[in-house]
């Protein structure tokens, strides 16, 4: 038996591990620079979670319910958005992250500032690591055919994909709202395991977090991913006992991993330096055989 | 495709040892734990330890409270301790962060019960958080007495839930009496910060004040605002007599400044988020004459509660806050429950249950059957920059 504390945090090491993959599939692989994937986690977790209390869902349709509405805003954001490059994007998920918290904050339905209690718990350890595993794999597929290629390509540089006949709109979008969809299904297990949701846990902040997961994992590296995700879910955990200094030894160990590796843990695989979103189209692509897993 | 199916074996590989490393870890626990069971259960036994884990937020934009709710609660435990007020138990104090994120609050409950083996929990201390470890505290049978989460319906259907605060609907009910009987107003504009604390306050004041005058604006800001112009200028022009800030300290000062700023003459009323010194700090003279309601108040006179400032102020070096003083009854309760009923968690639980009458320094206090509070609320107004009992 696993005392519920450690299962607890297995399971949020999970949740963690489908949120970084996923931003993952934008950031690392498509170069979208999205800091609002939280709002994607919350759309999910909120539209589950109703789907479950007001519509009487079991619980594998709920999760799907919330992944497509995820999914549906992730184009929706795709869409506008795609125009936009680097800061410029960042920015706008920025302000979506935003609007989405604070639409939850003011909606009747959601419980608004009270947020959401009730939720049946049926988020368990079984159901996190199908859905890890399916996540993972469905992302490496995705990554290991044309559309991975294309979106690597996009990441590596936009025109000269555009040249080569790719269609950027469409993978961008395609990149945002497959992203989104997998945030979604993290909400969904997020909210039906806490059994209580609050606009209050998905603002900037755990944006940022998942960022911090993919970057200090590795952008561009499934594996990266997962291992930045368990790291960052159980290193708040083990600095419990240091008390007052948590937050302190916590920043301290983000800020030496981004000194001493900053390709981040694991890094893109061929790439022996850091990662640049400059490099020539032509030298990646004929490695990007091996990218993804 | 050969080389991804390995890579897919790996993934299962390392995704399995983590849960086996967890699981390792958490099979030593259950070996440790008899021992304090024992002990906890062990009547005969020397002396009995009992724990008990504080949860709230030590990091982070709500840090202040969650300070203050643990400081509380330690001067309680060290008083228990050294005046071995039962001889033969012991209070162990374990206090853990939530860093004001209830997802993390929900570790730090689990935490707390899994591996400390707390016998009670004096938190959360933000409503979210609370409302996170509810069903963890129920399911693992903790009894736990938030010292400040004030949400509506929080303790119900959860027998190990209680609370020892104000509700806001009691707070903002008797405020908008108070107003409409004692001050003879009539005419109110609500200006709310959109959390739960500050709708919940919103909704009571507005139905009890629309049944004995009227409401004539609602407004609502965001907690961090800085500038108020736009709703005080749609509450000028409904020529409102009093204004209801249901809100924290720090935005009530600045919208009395800037109201004054505008020409708005109006009392200003609050509820227990106005209790701080920051209120006078920041809004100086445009406070002056604000009426609030509040649990606590540092110029009491009665010798336990100057008993608790002088000793707060010694510790900590300022003066305590009504958070620290709530947590401090608190944890004074579940010490009159472990008197009364013994040590164990179940006997707590239902120690905390019956507490009737129980002389706090934030008034006498009551349990009802919900695990809500039934207490006195103090009205307060802001005379000469100090904090005066005006009922």
């Amino acid at each position: 038996m696993i005392s519920a504390y450690y299962l607890q945090i297995i399971i949020l090491a999970g949740i963690n591990i489908i949120m970084a993959a996923s931003l993952n599939l934008i950031t690392g692989f498509t170069g979208q620079l999205s800091i609002g994937h939280a709002a994607f986690m919350s759309i999910g977790a909120y539209s589950s979670a109703l789907a479950t209390l007001a519509l009487g869902f079991p619980f594998l349709p709920s999760l799907l319910f919330g992944a497509f509405v995820a999914a549906f805003f992730g184009v929706l954001v795709g869409v506008p958005t795609l125009k936009l490059k680097g800061d410029y994007l960042a920015i706008a998920t920025l302000g979506f992250g935003e609007i989405v918290r604070i639409v939850f904050l003011n909606l009747e339905i959601t419980g608004g500032a009270v947020g959401l209690r009730g939720i049946p718990k049926n988020t368990t350890l079984l159901w996190v690591i199908v859905a890890v595993l399916l996540t993972l794999f469905v992302l490496n597929r995705i990554l290991n055919s044309r559309v991975g290629r294309a979106l690597i390509a996009i990441r590596e540089d936009e025109t000269a994909a555009e040249s080569m006949g790719i269609n950027t709109t469409y993978f961008k979008t395609l990149a945002f709202g497959v992203g989104a969809f997998f945030a979604g299904i993290g909400g969904g297990l997020f909210s039906h395991y806490f059994r209580y949701i609050h606009p209050g846990s998905f603002g900037f902040m755990r944006s940022i977090e998942h960022l911090c997961m993919v970057v200090l994992g590795g952008l561009g590296n499934m594996w990266g991913s997962v291992l930045g995700a368990v790291a960052l879910t159980t290193i708040p955990e083990f600095l419990r006992a240091s008390a007052d200094y948590r937050q302190l030894f916590y920043g301290a160990i983000l800020v030496i991993m981004m000194r001493v590796r900053p390709q981040g843990l694991i890094g893109e695989r061929m790439a022996g330096k850091s990662f640049s979103l400059g490099d020539s189209i032509l030298k990646k692509l004929s490695i990007t055989k091996k990218t993804g897993f | 495709m050969k080389m991804n199916k390995s890579y897919f074996n790996v993934l299962a590989v390392l995704l399995l040892s983590f849960v086996l490393v967890f699981a390792a870890a958490g099979c030593t626990q259950p070996g440790t734990a008899p021992e304090q069971e024992d002990g906890a259960n062990g009547e005969s036994a020397g002396s009995v330890v009992v724990k008990l884990g504080t949860v709230g937020p030590l990091t982070g934009g709500a840090a202040t409270y969650g300070t203050s709710v643990r400081n509380g609660v330690k001067i309680a435990v060290d008083e228990f301790n050294d005046n071995e007020e039962a001889p033969g138990i012991f209070l162990e104090l374990v206090s853990e962060d939530s860093e004001g994120d209830w997802s993390k609050a929900a570790n730090a409950f689990s935490k707390l019960i899994d591996q400390d083996k707390v016998d009670v929990i004096v938190g959360a201390v933000l409503s979210s958080e609370t409302e996170a470890g509810g069903p963890i505290v129920k399911s693992a049978k903790v009894p736990t007495i938030s010292p400040s989460s004030t949400s509506t319906g929080l303790t119900l259907d959860n027998p190990y839930l209680f609370r020892n605060c104000l509700s806001d609907e009691v707070q903002a009910s008797q405020l908008a009496e108070y107003a409409v009987e004692e001050l003879g107003l009539g005419k109110f504009a609500i200006l709310y910060t959109n959390n739960d604390y500050g709708v919940a306050l919103k909704n009571a004041f507005e139905e009890t004040a629309n049944s004995l005058g009227e409401v004539l604006a609602v407004e609502a800001f965001m907690d961090n605002d800085e500038n108020f112009k736009p709703q005080l200028t749609s509450i000028q022009q409904k020529d409102p007599e009093a204004i209801f800030v249901a809100g924290y300290y720090t935005e009530a000062a600045k919208i009395a400044q800037q109201a004054v700023e505008q020409g708005l003459e109006v009392q200003f009323l609050g509820a227990d988020g106005f209790y701080s010194p920051v209120l006078v700090e920041i809004g100086g003279d445009t406070v002056e004459g604000a009426i609030f309601t509040a649990g606590f108040h540092s110029g009491d006179e009665s010798p336990t509660v100057q008993n608790f400032v002088n000793t707060y102020e010694e510790l900590f070096g300022e003066e305590p806050d009504m958070f620290a003083a709530q947590a401090y009854d608190a944890a004074r309760i579940v010490i009159e429950a472990i008197k009364s009923k013994g040590t164990t968690s179940e006997q707590i639980r239902e120690g905390l249950a019956e507490t009737k009458d129980f002389p706090g320094i934030t008034g006498n206090t009551s349990i009802d059957e919900e695990g809500d509070t039934i207490k006195d609320v103090l009205i307060l107004k802001v005379t000469d920059g100090v904090f005066e009992r005006i009922r």
